[in-house]
């Protein structure tokens, strides 16, 4: 006989949580459920950004979807809990369609998982400061600054990037991988030890 | 802990995740990934937070660049406050900036036919380099360079004269220059009322 996991929640494998919902009787697993809601509406709410290029319809994205999954996780309707991410990225990319199509994006902002206050998305995506940024968009060499520029400000692809300065779409491409590299030591040289 | 399954991802494919060059199934397989990998989902959200943070940098004209026409236009859409001068091979001009100017774009026009890449110093009446850039990509065929900077650079620059010369990456020391240009700086102006 098995005694309860007493692990940390954090070292805890998302399939381990999952089970741990599942078998409980509903509302009894609510730090487990609440672990596995800080896992993934964060990831649910990146997914949300890039498919629906919408921050307030990313954040009703992954309040919806971990609405579904905790309330199927306690009916037993996840067979395999050890799945549970595959899960959440299937339920996610059926909802985000079903949200593009019916951009009824408003009303589930008042949706929230039962019992218990709402829960705060994780809200770690704050900008870094413009004055750290700038001197680390100064440093790199011309042509990867000026592809950052067209691709995350302009949103231009490699190709079209390619034409217009005179370099081959793979050039930009790797460019573009050594500019975010940079940019990442360079952010996180300037941070405070 | 939410082990990652298999290898993690580079930095190159979750740049390319935000942007229009990833291709349908390395998105898939980028999602996967990610919703089982807690590793990966921070490193993806850094490289979403770089990318907007970059987007609002450009978005206030805080870079200097060498930058394209498309860059120009979203400037536009974004209500980005811009001083344009046009200057050819030779040439001079009285430039300024206003209280309310954002970017300072000139555009420098000579024949870059069969130049891949130029140099480009800036050196103030008295000879010494006030700013210098390298490597600058040439389009073929291309008759033009546009110059972004930020007006509150331009406004801290000194009230003399300034020659741009711009230079083939590829020429041998002491070939003659491809063009020159004369920007007799007027500083920084206030508009009344």
């Amino acid at each position: 006989m098995t005694g309860p996991d007493t692990a940390p929640f954090v070292d805890r494998p998302d399939g381990d949580l999952a089970r741990e919902v599942a078998s409980a009787p509903a509302g009894h697993a609510a730090a487990a459920e609440g672990e596995l809601y800080r896992r993934f509406a964060r990831r649910i709410r990146l997914f949300g950004v890039r498919h629906l290029h919408d921050d307030m319809a990313a954040d009703d994205l992954a309040q919806q979807v971990m609405l579904i999954a905790i309330e199927r996780l306690r009916a037993g309707e996840i067979r395999n809990p050890d799945e549970i991410g595959s899960f959440i990225l299937s339920t996610s990319r059926m909802v985000a369609t079903g949200l593009r199509r019916t951009e009824r994006r408003r009303e589930h902002l008042q949706m929230r998982i039962e019992a218990g206050e709402p829960v705060d998305l994780p809200r770690d995506e704050r900008l870094f400061d413009a004055d750290r940024i700038r001197p680390c968009l100064a440093s790199l060499r011309e042509r990867e600054r000026t592809i950052l520029l067209l691709t995350y400000y302009v949103e231009r692809s490699a190709t079209e990037i390619a034409v217009g300065m005179g370099m081959s779409a793979g050039a930009v491409r790797v460019a573009r991988h050594r500019a975010v590299a940079a940019m990442r030591d360079c952010l996180e040289a300037g941070r405070p030890a | 802990m939410t082990a990652g399954p298999g290898v993690c991802l580079s930095i190159g494919e979750l740049s390319d995740y935000w942007t229009a060059d990833v291709f349908p199934d390395d998105m898939e397989r980028i999602e996967a990934h990610v919703f089982a990998c807690s590793a990966c989902t921070e490193l993806l959200a850094d490289v979403d937070r770089l990318r907007r943070s970059i987007g609002d940098v450009a978005r206030t004209g805080g870079f200097q660049a060498f930058v394209t026409d498309s860059l120009l236009n979203q400037f536009a859409r974004d209500g980005v406050r811009v001083r344009a001068y046009a200057m050819d091979a030779g040439g001079s001009v009285q430039c300024a900036v206003w209280d309310d100017d954002e970017v300072l774009v000139t555009r420098l026009r000579a024949d870059f036919r069969g130049v891949t890449a130029v140099d480009a110093v800036m050196r103030l009446d008295s000879g010494e380099e006030w700013a210098r850039a390298s490597d600058i990509p040439v389009p073929e065929g291309s008759r033009e360079l546009i110059m972004a900077l930020p007006a509150a650079l331009i406004r801290r620059a000194p009230e003399v004269p300034m020659r741009l010369i711009v230079r083939s990456s590829a020429a041998p020391p002491g070939e003659s220059p491809l063009a020159e240009y004369t920007f007799d700086h007027r500083g920084a102006h206030t508009r009344r009322g």
